[in-house]
């Protein structure tokens, strides 16, 4: 029972951290990215070629430390993020969307197709797990928990102090009227792409940590739902434009996930095997209950009140 | 090369009924629809159910399946669109009248469109379908081969073009369509019944995309992704196109299905030549998405976008 409580607790706080990263994207500046898988992958990948022993199957691995593999994940991502940005933020509202889903279902395919560089369908193994050899399996899972708090805390203040500065005071200027900001000599593409670029980097680390904590991933770890939908639902359940809300929105839409998989030991057998649809099914209904009856979520965004009097709001 | 050009042609004539239905649908209700792929395999297997209880009427001359198909497609439009009006009804008209934005309209459809698939997996499970039996492929010169099913898709698609553009033209209510589209407070100033508009937008463009996911499903076969699958080719149909031009959506439909065909085979014998190790086939759907960055760079607005 602990171990499936840590197991929950590793898994929110990878989600939390993604969460963020989308935040910082949707809520901040307005990006709607509906291809967070992009990152997952890459940044997951990524991580485990650095990381794996040598494999005579695919290029790498380079048996590299865990803090190396981590960093590559993030940096790699970044790059990613920068080139997709010239052609990817021309486009506005709906198509960037398009766009989003249209790459991450292009970089699926490459991850399934190039056997060399990914081991194809059959996924790179043996994704170490960082002190498992010196600590052992059970109290690994300890050390690895306290990893993943220690870096969803270090995302969380890091978006939180992004937000508050100058800089993201101009994120959520260009979030509300973009031709305004340019008036004010804001240059928004730039905008665009730091924000872009910044949030793809955090969804690539919870990549890498989602790669050490399963040991093995391959081009089915990041489904559309479970990658980008169920972000989507967690920061719109938490509060698009809240960071604590979105986190707090990860671990309760997690949790509501690992629930329905002891509810469905209740459900008689023959509805068992498809147990998994009606999950998916619920999420797609909560979405939309949300987005009808709570749009701002739990928390909503906080008012910014300026020094003359006025507010903003959604 | 014939040959992948007509398998171009009828790819795209799926895509064309799916684009259409998006085009109406952002131009008319202003967001892209994100469901609609999730309805177009929803119609196809509506249509499989349909096939299922009707008693065998045989199978028309040539054709791999009878009359009952027929009845199947109308059955098919009909039954989707009603559960378009129904998330219409109970979603996105209160969205709507919350003033709620272009990009919450859209999130909203990508939930639809995971119920949709979800419904589809709960009720006809996860593997592949077929409708009836497998067809052989008639020869024809320039290497072009054919299913006789292949007639019938681009005919059955032709013609339902032909209807959406004489209903757009000639009755009240597509003129009162065309009209919101062009402008939709001068449209309700001149006491056109703006919410009406809205309801056949949802028939028309749901009720196509379930004719199209029964022609894919008689070309291909039937699987709960299938239409999540060509929903990135449908977008970039109309995006290619600039989105509200009915004829536009068309052309950049039968743009991407032989480009997505064309391409895939000159690119592979490309990489054939040399000599590296490439399955082409496999990146077919990256096709439509590196085309669509081109487009956008070059002519932000679409190829017969005017550019407001």
């Amino acid at each position: 029972m602990l171990s499936y409580f840590i197991s929950y607790l590793i898994m929110a706080s990878t989600y939390g951290i993604a969460a963020l990263a989308l935040n910082l994207q949707w809520g901040f500046t307005g990006l709607m990215n509906f291809g967070i898988g992009t990152f997952y992958f890459v940044g997951a990948y990524s991580s485990a070629l650095l990381t794996t022993s040598h494999s005579p199957d695919y290029v790498g691995g380079f048996g590299l430390p865990f803090i190396v593999g981590l960093l590559g994940a993030i940096i790699i991502s970044g790059i990613l993020a920068y080139l997709l940005a010239f052609p990817a933020l021309k486009l506005r509202g709906g198509f960037f969307a398009i766009s989003m889903l249209a790459i991450s279902e292009t970089i699926r395919l490459i991850v399934k197709n190039e056997k060399w560089l990914t081991n194809g369908v059959w996924g790179i193994r043996g994704i170490p797990q960082p002190t498992r050899h010196l600590v052992g399996a059970s109290w690994s899972e300890w050390v690895y928990l306290g990893i993943a708090g220690i870096l969803l805390y270090i995302f969380y203040r890091m978006t939180e102090i992004g937000v508050r500065s100058p800089w993201g005071r101009v994120l959520n200027a260009v979030r509300e009227d973009e031709k305004m900001a340019e008036m004010s000599g804001k240059d928004s593409w730039n905008i665009k792409m730091q924000s872009f670029v910044f949030g793809s980097m955090i969804m690539g680390a919870a990549g890498a940590l989602y790669a050490h904590y399963m040991g093995f991933i391959s081009p089915s770890s990041f489904t559309p739902l479970m990658a980008t939908f169920i972000v989507w639902l967690m920061i719109l359940l938490g509060g698009t434009g809240s960071n604590k809300g979105v986190v707090l929105g990860a671990f309760v839409v997690w949790g509501v996930w690992i629930g329905s998989e002891f509810l469905i030991d209740f459900l008689p057998s023959g509805i068992t095997s498809k147990a998994g649809f009606v999950r998916m099914l619920l999420m797609g209904i909560l979405l939309d209950v949300i987005l009808l009856l709570r749009p701002q979520g739990l928390f909503g965004r906080e008012k910014v009140i300026s020094k003359l009097g006025g507010s903003s709001e959604e | 090369m014939a040959d992948l050009f007509v398998n171009g042609i009828i790819l795209g004539s799926i895509f064309t009924l799916g684009a259409i239905g998006v085009t109406l649908i952002a131009d008319i209700l202003n967001f892209f629809n994100f469901a609609h792929g999730d309805m177009l395999s929803f119609g196809a297997y509506l249509a499989l159910f349909f096939v299922g209880v009707m008693p065998n009427w045989g199978t028309f001359p040539w054709l791999s399946f009878g009359p009952s198909m027929i009845l199947a497609i109308i059955f098919a439009m009909g039954v989707t669109a009603a559960f378009a009006l129904f998330f219409d009804r109970i979603l996105f008209k209160p969205l709507r009248e919350r003033g709620a934005s272009e990009l919450f309209l859209a999130l909203s459809s990508l939930g639809v469109a995971f119920i949709f698939r979800s419904i589809i997996r709960l009720v006809w499970g996860p593997q592949a379908k077929y409708y009836g039996g497998l067809q052989m492929a008639r020869r024809y010169p320039l290497g072009i081969t054919i299913k006789p099913d292949e007639f019938f898709i681009v005919g059955t698609a032709l013609f339902l073009v032909v209807a959406v553009y004489l209903f757009l033209k000639k009755t009240k209510i597509g003129k009162a369509m065309r009209a919101s589209s062009d402008n939709k407070t001068l449209a309700r100033v001149t006491g056109i019944k703006t919410e009406k508009v809205v309801i056949w937008t949802w028939i028309i463009a749901v009720s196509l995309t379930a004719a199209a996911g029964v022609l894919y499903g008689i070309e291909v076969q039937l699987r709960p992704i299938m239409g999540w699958n060509i929903l990135i080719p449908i977008f970039v149909a109309v995006v290619v196109a600039g989105v509200g031009d009915l004829w536009g959506a068309m052309v950049g439909a039968m743009i991407i299905g032989v480009a997505q065909e064309m391409l895939t085979g000159l690119l592979q014998d490309m990489f054939n030549a040399l000599d590296l190790d490439v399955l082409m086939t496999a990146y077919k759907p990256a096709i439509a998405f590196v085309l669509m960055v081109i487009v956008l760079l070059v002519r932000p607005q679409g190829i017969f976008g005017t550019g407001e």
